[in-house]
């Protein structure tokens, strides 16, 4: 029986297939964010995501991706808050889900996480994080920035009278 | 003989998938076609060897670990100074610091950017992975108007942004990290894995703490942020001279209280300066200072005790 040798060129083939079959599925790598109705960050919030959810991309522009969520909403995202996924196999045969498969969960999960900060803080009791999740509770809603900068006469509002 | 070929290439096909996932997915998905004779030692050899130099380097820390290391350098920060509990100027801190990140490079980051105003005369900023800024209240007192303000929490988002923290945890330590946690192809980690984990995790603490908070950056990162910070703060509509107006209160000062930290971590205000002036030079239109800005941040500092 002769042995199949899958040489570096199939594998880099395959590769190339998989990424090229992966290029316009993206991954939202923040915790929360919002899909936008036009490309700004005070344009309407058409619907909430978060980390892991799949959108297909549709265009580009400025910094800013048009795309679709997995309930068909089109709409726009900054490319800061999104990620080509690299290798889209398990998902091409099927149609895009908002879960992300075992896989991205367990990659998200990994690395230094809840559970490493547990670990850590049950050793350094003297480090406290109760200052930190207070620090991180206070969120400015998107109005106040965009109130602040229309009274300030800044950014998109620069030179109003 | 076609059929497990065909096997062959798509359980190939399902590790480079899982690729991601961890190391020992290739590896082991590797290993069973090398015993199967599907694949020449050399070949997995090759492939292991690819999946292992997945992530190498500070870029390739996910956005969920930037995160939590962010956290716990903060909360480092926190144990050593005090909050400056004062609910309006915190948020208008927010308020500027955030307006500002929005036209930075990085406006979306894992759990928002944040802001803090530290309880101490010491002149200083910090900036911690994640986007979890402080900023003293003697720094604040150095501020004559909401353009220096705005230009200081650019030049911290900019450090952010060219994620300066990251970049000072040493390779061979974030070698030790992607090898311990590429091993593991589970959700949770088992106790040994998790206590060798945590100890990686204790030593990358330690190389930021040591950068950001005792040594201070290398200049050439102190630059790069006043670069950024004029871009940034710029963009947002804020007169870049305003970070000039606030190092000239530091030309000359070596008072204990503001030589602290900043000082020590920092370039001398006049080399700033003077490379601040070609970068603002540069602009096309540099917006101006603008007064109803200088008097709600007037409002806002007089609140300072």
């Amino acid at each position: 029986m002769k042995k199949p040798k899958p040489t570096a060129a199939i594998i880099l083939i395959l590769s190339v297939f998989a990424v090229c079959l992966a290029a316009e599925t993206l991954l939202v790598k923040v915790q929360t964010t919002q899909l936008r109705k036009g490309p700004q960050f005070f344009s309407q919030a058409l619907a909430a995501l978060k980390a892991g959810d799949r959108l297909e991309k549709v265009s580009e522009n400025a910094g800013w991706i048009q795309v679709k969520t997995s309930a068909g909403v089109l709409g726009w995202i900054h490319s800061s808050a999104v990620e080509a996924t690299k290798f889209n196999l398990l998902a091409m045969d099927k149609s895009m889900k908002t879960q992300a498969t075992a896989s991205e969960v367990a990659l998200a999960g990994k690395g230094f996480n809840k559970q490493v900060e547990a670990s850590y803080r049950a050793k350094h009791g003297d480090v406290s994080f109760a200052f930190v999740d207070q620090m991180l509770q206070l969120k400015i809603p998107p109005a106040q920035i965009e109130d602040f900068l229309k009274n300030g006469k800044l950014g998109e509002f620069r030179g109003a009278k | 003989m076609k059929t497990s070929r065909r096997f062959g290439v798509l359980l190939l096909l399902a590790a480079m998938g899982l690729f991601l996932a961890g190391c020992s997915i290739v590896q082991k998905g590797a290993d069973v076609l090398t015993a199967q004779g599907k694949m020449s030692e050399k070949d997995r050899d090759a492939l292991v060897k690819t999946s292992e130099a997945v992530r190498s380097t500070f870029s390739e820390i996910n956005e969920e670990e930037e995160y939590y290391i962010g956290r716990a350098v903060a909360a480092m920060i926190l144990s050593r100074y005090a909050a400056y509990k004062n609910d309006a100027l915190t948020q208008y801190i927010n308020t500027v610091g955030n307006a500002v990140a929005v036209y930075s490079d990085r406006p979306e980051i894992y759990a928002g950017w944040h802001f803090l105003v530290l309880d101490t005369d010491e002149v200083n900023a910090l900036a911690a992975p994640g986007g979890m800024i402080f900023i003293t209240k003697g720094l604040l007192r150095r501020c004559r108007d909401e353009e220096s303000l705005g230009m200081v929490l650019a030049h911290e988002v900019g450090h952010v942004c060219a994620k300066h923290g990251l970049q000072s945890i040493k390779k061979s330590r974030l070698v030790d990290a992607f090898k311990l946690i590429g091993q593991e192809a589970v959700q949770r980690y088992s106790p040994e894995k998790l206590a060798q984990l945590t100890n990686v995790f204790e030593g990358v603490l330690g190389d930021i703490a040591e950068q950001l908070i005792e040594r201070g950056y290398d200049r050439k990162y102190e630059y790069q942020a006043d670069g950024l910070a004029v871009k940034f703060g710029a963009k947002t509509g804020f007169d870049p001279n305003g970070i000039q107006r606030f190092l000239q209160t530091m030309v000359g000062d070596s008072s204990s209280a503001s030589g602290k930290g900043w000082f020590k971590t920092h370039p001398t205000p006049e080399s700033r300066m003077e490379s601040l002036e070609k970068t603002i030079g540069s602009l096309a239109a540099p917006p101006k200072i603008e007064a109803v800005r200088t008097e709600r941040f007037e409002r806002y500092a007089s609140s300072l005790k």
